[in-house]
């Protein structure tokens, strides 16, 4: 049983204002980034050309070979940031499961689902973009060649549901942390959370189907 | 019929060299109205005198009785017996000190929080027994109410992902404490004096919004509300602040 | 042995001791508080409805002044309050109310304009006028001529020690939370500090100070069916009681509060009926305006309880499974006041009866609440019989309430007296000096290790300590209870006389390591017994009716005999109190006449019967 009787006095520093801010921020920029990447890669549903139109826009105005990299670090960063308030030591992460298992709460428990989506979209985000950025441009016909390989299309499968449910609870966090959510909204919220990652789930899935098909 | 209640108990007497934690089983008929504080008081009087928990008030407002009930912390004297399944476990909150069995020293961390957070009016005015008080709009006062009903039974601590993997985090009963100080317009304090004692990671930017405590604090005070404000506000202090330098 | 000094103890954490402790570290004294549990879980905090002070600012106080007040409060307390203090009292408690809004109480406020308002059940109209909106309002309270009860909401009590305590932090008062004082460490004439036991490790540990207080609050716990906390069970009266010099004030004088909840008897506050709440008997009739035209359910509460206790009597009580009850009925105050005004009392009702008050009825009968006795001291606080021991709130019989104590005049004594006696105290350490007496303190703390070792061991007996209890409880309950008479009083004085034989034959069922709940209880039990003895002996000689103290064999209130207070010490080795009188005053401001509610049978103090029908 740990034991606290005392609380540690800080000297003033605004340091962890400014942290709290910049994961606020950069997660609020990578959720538009990834409606925005959503975008782009559901365009193929439209058809090829469409997708073609969209990657060949982004790149005429090198937004693919400046904005690619610049997410890269916003993601990395943002890793950074998020990562202080992921429990790495076995004891603190022994004590959140435990008293989440033990709470069943779902709140706390999607707080675990984000930390743990988040290891795994590290790892995979990164080679994702490693992957298309240094094969640029897109096209359409690319990326239906990867996925029709098969791995990638496995390898976005596991992906696509780990990144949107992530996004969802940040989504949801932010709104609730910030105090966008009152209390009399909490449950609108917490709809608007699920309606959103199942709905990019369907739209991601339909997407990569279609890649899966393009000709 | 009444049913056979079966209570598992966490026990442990650290002033017995003899003790090791564990878990000791109950068995117990149910009456009508039977509370948790009916409960344990009759398991102690019939089947087990040495068994230690607190009870003050037994009517929901001393904040005495926090206990996990069934895994969630909660106040034991307003849990009615019914609306809990046949078997219950019942366990020490976490977190603070354990004296015995279901017992734990809420008392000295509150203090400290007291401290740490400066829980008093800050003011340069001295007080006038000649005078008449000061006004204050009833609506504010009302206001200032919703938040000092607190009763520090500490289940919103226990309930906190964040308290319990972070020692030093002060949990959002410190936070509405000063919110309720923020409200209060005979407090003195500046934005910026708040600020210090509550803008840093073990205060408002620790919080990670998980919500529990607004989930189990058993007087429903508006946590999640408070800890949003709270959020907004420190964090635009720090922004106005960082201009102000520049 | 673990031993600390300091200035002044304070025995309780409570309104009473904490404001003890402010007034003297204020005035730079070193000082610790010692309280059973945390201090913002003493029993004040549960108080509800409110603190009354002549303020006069809502529209139904206008006109109120501390001599109003006063008046009031000598009337409640059916003559037997010393009228000094009241007087005292009365100055000073608007200062008080103000102090602590000062200090950060949200009071409730006036807000200017029409507004509504219930007496008996029907709707009245009230403006409260625009030049004072934003001052502290009041709400009504039995026994009061004028709306004078302060509150915020129904958490008055819960404001003011949490306040409270606030300023203890401030100032750095040392306050040991879960540690009990068990004696009195005393030579027979000075006191020099407790011997108390630790309750985070069942450890003794000595406390020695110049100045010691007993604020420990009300006893209810010695009956079976009270409002009270389970520790308000008279830690502090029996220490002064073993002493075996310091005398309880009054122990006759228990209240009971009309409206405890039927079965867990919690309180649900005087401020529903004074807020406009009405009783009803089984036919959902109202009843208490046939018996008290001109107050009904706002009489002082031991004229309610009994009036309660007499219409049940009559059969128009409520059928239950744990007995008669009556109902209170809010439900006219609407929803809106309910959860802003009332918001506890809806929330015990939805805990722990599964009632809305605002659609349902709350079943209700009298149950204890209230200790007007206590450690009789004079004016400034100081016990008798012991120099360097104080006394202060519900634990003091200081005596402003006499036989029966108006609501919202308890809160309020805790903070005036808490800070008159304060004064007197500062005032005493000036120069005051004291020898500890090892050897004293000594043959003290192995006294106490002895009893725990024999409780232990099991060396008396093995009387089980809470059949000892129970039993003490119900003889209270069933014989020295709301209405009262000679042989049921005879009958419990011999049976406590058995119990109390019973209770020094305790042996534990545990091991009583550590903080051993039983060993807690066993080690209190002798002294409880006592108290009970105290009070049924009070009883059974004070041969009159006054205040809550109905003998239904001496209905009149006799002022030319009884017009006194009871003093009781108890002997070391005796099995019976020592009971003395003193006059219930020196200072007559106000002569014994009639209250104008409640019975009227009075027999005048040059022996005149007044009221006999
Ligand atoms: C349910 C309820 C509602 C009430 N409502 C009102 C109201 O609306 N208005 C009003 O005016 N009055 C009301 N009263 C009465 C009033 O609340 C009390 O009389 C008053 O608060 C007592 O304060 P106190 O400081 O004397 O004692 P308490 O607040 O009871 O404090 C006693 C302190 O002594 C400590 N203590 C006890 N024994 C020992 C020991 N042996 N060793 C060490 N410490 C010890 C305790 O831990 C505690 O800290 C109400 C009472 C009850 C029960
Ligand atoms: C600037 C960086 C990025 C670019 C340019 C980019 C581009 C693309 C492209 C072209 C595809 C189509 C499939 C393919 O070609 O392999 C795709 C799919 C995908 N990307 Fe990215 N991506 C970027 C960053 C990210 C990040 C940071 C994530 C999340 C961690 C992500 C998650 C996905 C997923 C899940 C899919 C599959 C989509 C589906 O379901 O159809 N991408 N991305
Ligand atoms: C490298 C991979 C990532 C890691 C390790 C990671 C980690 C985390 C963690 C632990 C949190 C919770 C922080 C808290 O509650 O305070 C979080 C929050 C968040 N993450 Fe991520 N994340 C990653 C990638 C992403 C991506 C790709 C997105 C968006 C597309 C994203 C969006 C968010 C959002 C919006 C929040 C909420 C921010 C907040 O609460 O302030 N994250 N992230
Ligand atoms: S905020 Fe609620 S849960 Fe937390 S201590 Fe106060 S009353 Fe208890
Ligand atoms: S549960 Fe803890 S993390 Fe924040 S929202 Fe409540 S304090
Ligand atoms: S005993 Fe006071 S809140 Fe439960």
């Amino acid at each position: 049983m740990a034991v606290n009787t005392t609380t540690y006095v800080r000297s003033s520093s605004r340091t962890s204002a400014y942290l709290d801010w910049l994961q606020m921020l950069t997660g609020a920029a990578l959720i538009l980034f990834m409606w925005s990447h959503m975008i782009l890669v559901a365009s193929v549903i439209l058809g090829a050309g469409v997708m073609n139109a969209l990657a060949g826009f982004l790149e005429e105005t090198y937004m693919a070979q400046v904005g690619g990299p610049i997410i890269g670090c916003i993601f990395l960063f943002h890793f950074i940031l998020a990562a202080r308030k992921v429990p790495f030591r076995a004891e603190q992460q022994s004590t959140i499961w435990k008293l989440s298992r033990q709470l069943r709460h779902t709140d706390t428990y999607l707080w675990l689902v984000q930390a743990t989506t988040a290891m795994i979209i590290l790892i995979m985000g990164s080679i994702h973009m490693w992957t298309v950025l240094t094969d640029l441009p897109i096209t359409a016909a690319k990326s239906a060649a990867r996925i029709q390989g098969g791995f990638w299309f496995v390898f976005y499968l596991i992906l696509l549901p780990l990144v949107e449910l992530h996004v969802g609870i940040g989504f949801y966090r932010i709104a609730v942390k910030w105090g966008f959510a009152r209390r009399k909204d909490r449950k609108k919220f917490k709809k608007l959370e699920n309606y959103l990652t199942a709905i990019f789930i369907a739209i991601g899935l339909i997407a990569l189907l279609r890649f899966l098909l393009l000709k | 019929m009444a049913r056979k209640l079966i209570f598992n108990i966490f026990r442990y007497n650290p002033q017995d060299p003899h003790s090791v934690p564990h878990t000791d089983t109950f068995d117990l008929e149910e009456t009508e109205s039977m509370t948790l504080f009916i409960a344990l008081t009759q398991l102690r009087e019939e089947k087990d005198s040495s068994l230690q928990f607190d009870f003050c008030c037994r009517a929901g407002i001393c904040g005495a009785c926090a206990m996990m009930i069934n895994g969630r912390p909660g106040l034991a004297c307003h849990t009615l017996i019914k609306n809990l399944p046949d078997e219950i476990t019942l366990m020490p909150l976490p977190i603070f000190k354990l004296i015995g069995d279901l017992s734990v020293d809420t008392g000295t961390w509150f203090r400290a929080m007291h401290e740490k957070v400066e829980s008093w009016v800050h003011t340069s005015k001295s007080f006038d027994p000649q005078a008449e008080e000061e006004r204050m709009d009833n609506a504010l006062a009302e206001e200032i109410y919703e938040l000092e009903r607190c009763i520090e039974c500490g289940c919103c601590v226990a309930g906190c992902g964040t308290a319990n993997m972070r020692q030093d985090f002060v949990g959002a009963v410190a936070m509405n404490r000063i919110a309720r100080f923020i409200m209060d317009p005979r407090d003195q304090r500046t934005e910026k004096e708040y600020f210090e004692v509550i803008g840093t990671d073990e205060g408002i930017f620790g919080c990670m919004g998980l919500l529990g405590c607004e989930d189990v604090c058993p007087k429903h005070l508006p946590l999640q509300d408070q800890l949003g404000i709270l959020r907004r506000k420190m964090g635009w202090s720090a922004v106005k602040q960082l201009f102000r330098r520049s | 042995m673990e031993t600390l000094f300091t200035d002044v103890l304070c025995i309780g954490a409570g309104l009473a001791g904490e404001r003890v402790a402010v007034e003297a570290a204020s005035a730079g004294f070193s000082t610790i508080c010692l309280s059973i549990v945390p201090p913002r879980r003493s029993h004040s905090s549960a108080a509800q409805g409110g603190m009354q002070a002549a303020l006069g600012h809502c529209a139904m106080g206008e006109g109120d002044c501390p001599d109003v007040h006063f008046e009031d409060t000598v009337k409640g307390s059916d003559w037997g309050a010393d009228q000094e203090v009241v007087r005292l009292f009365v100055e000073r408690a608007p200062e008080a109310v103000r102090e602590m809004a000062f200090w950060g109480i949200p009071w409730n406020r006036v807000v200017p304009g029409r507004s509504a308002y219930f007496k008996g059940g029907k709707e009245f109209e009230k403006v409260e006028a625009t030049e004072k909106e934003g001052l502290i309002t009041a709400r009504s309270f039995g026994g009061t001529a004028k709306w004078r009860t302060c509150y915020t909401s129904d958490g008055t009590g819960h404001t003011l020690l949490y306040t409270m305590d606030n300023k203890v932090v401030e100032l750095g008062v040392t306050v040991h939370d879960r540690v009990e004082a068990i004696a009195l460490i005393h030579d027979g004439e000075t006191c020099t500090g407790v011997v108390a036991r630790c309750l985070k490790t069942g450890k003794l540990r000595v406390y020695l100070a110049k100045a010691t207080l007993i604020a420990t609050g009300g006893y209810g716990r010695i009956y079976r069916e009270t409002t009270n906390a389970v520790i308000n069970d008279g830690g502090g009266a029996i220490i002064a009681l073993d002493t075996g010099v310091v005398p309880l004030g009054n122990p006759e004088a228990i209240q009971f509060h009309p409206t405890g909840i039927v079965p867990t008897n919690i309180l649900v506050t005087e401020g529903c009926r004074g807020d406009g709440g009405t009783l009803l008997d089984v036919n959902e009739n109202r009843f208490m305006h046939e018996y008290e035209p001109e107050k009904a359910e706002l009489a002082s509460r031991d004229v309610v309880s009994r009036w309660m206790t007499h219409h049940i009597r009559q059969g128009l009580g409520v059928k239950s499974p744990y007995g008669d009850h009556l109902w209170l009925d809010i439900r006219h105050l609407g929803e809106h006041h309910i959860k802003t005004k009332l918001r506890e009392v809806e929330e015990i009702c939805n805990n722990f009866l599964g009632v809305d008050p605002i659609t349902q009825l709350i079943p209700v009968r009298p149950a204890q609440h209230y200790t007007m006795a206590g450690v009789r001291t004079n004016k400034d606080g100081a016990a008798y019989g012991l120099k360097g021991l104080f006394s202060a709130g519900e634990a003091a019989c200081w005596d402003m309430h006499g036989l029966n104590r108006l609501g919202g005049n308890s809160l309020a004594e805790t903070i005036v007296a808490g800070k008159i006696v304060g004064e007197k105290i500062v005032e005493f350490l000036h120069g005051y000096e004291v020898q500890y007496n090892t050897g004293v303190i000594r043959d003290a703390v192995i006294r106490q290790q002895e009893r725990i070792d024999g409780l232990i061991s099991g060396k008396d007996g093995n009387e089980n300590v809470y059949e000892i209890r129970n039993a003490m409880q119900n003889e209270l309950m069933d014989r020295v209870g709301i209405f009262r008479n000679g042989s049921d009083l005879q009958k419990a004085v011999d049976n406590l006389q058995e119990i109390y034989a019973r209770a020094q034959q305790v042996g534990l069922r545990s091991n009583g390591i550590g903080v051993n709940p039983e060993l807690t209880l066993a080690l209190k039990i002798q002294g409880m017994v006592k108290l009970a003895l105290c009070t049924a002996c009070g009883a059974l000689q004070r041969t009159e009716s006054r205040g809550c103290h109905a003998r239904e064999d001496y209905e009149a209130r006799n002022d030319r005999d009884w017009w006194n207070r009871t003093l009781a010490t108890w002997k070391e080795g005796d099995d019976l109190p020592t009971l003395n009188y003193e006059p219930a005053t020196e200072t007559v401001e106000l002569p014994p006449a009639e209250r104008g509610y409640g019975v009227c049978k009075i027999i005048s103090c040059d022996g005149e019967i007044i009221g006999e029908e």
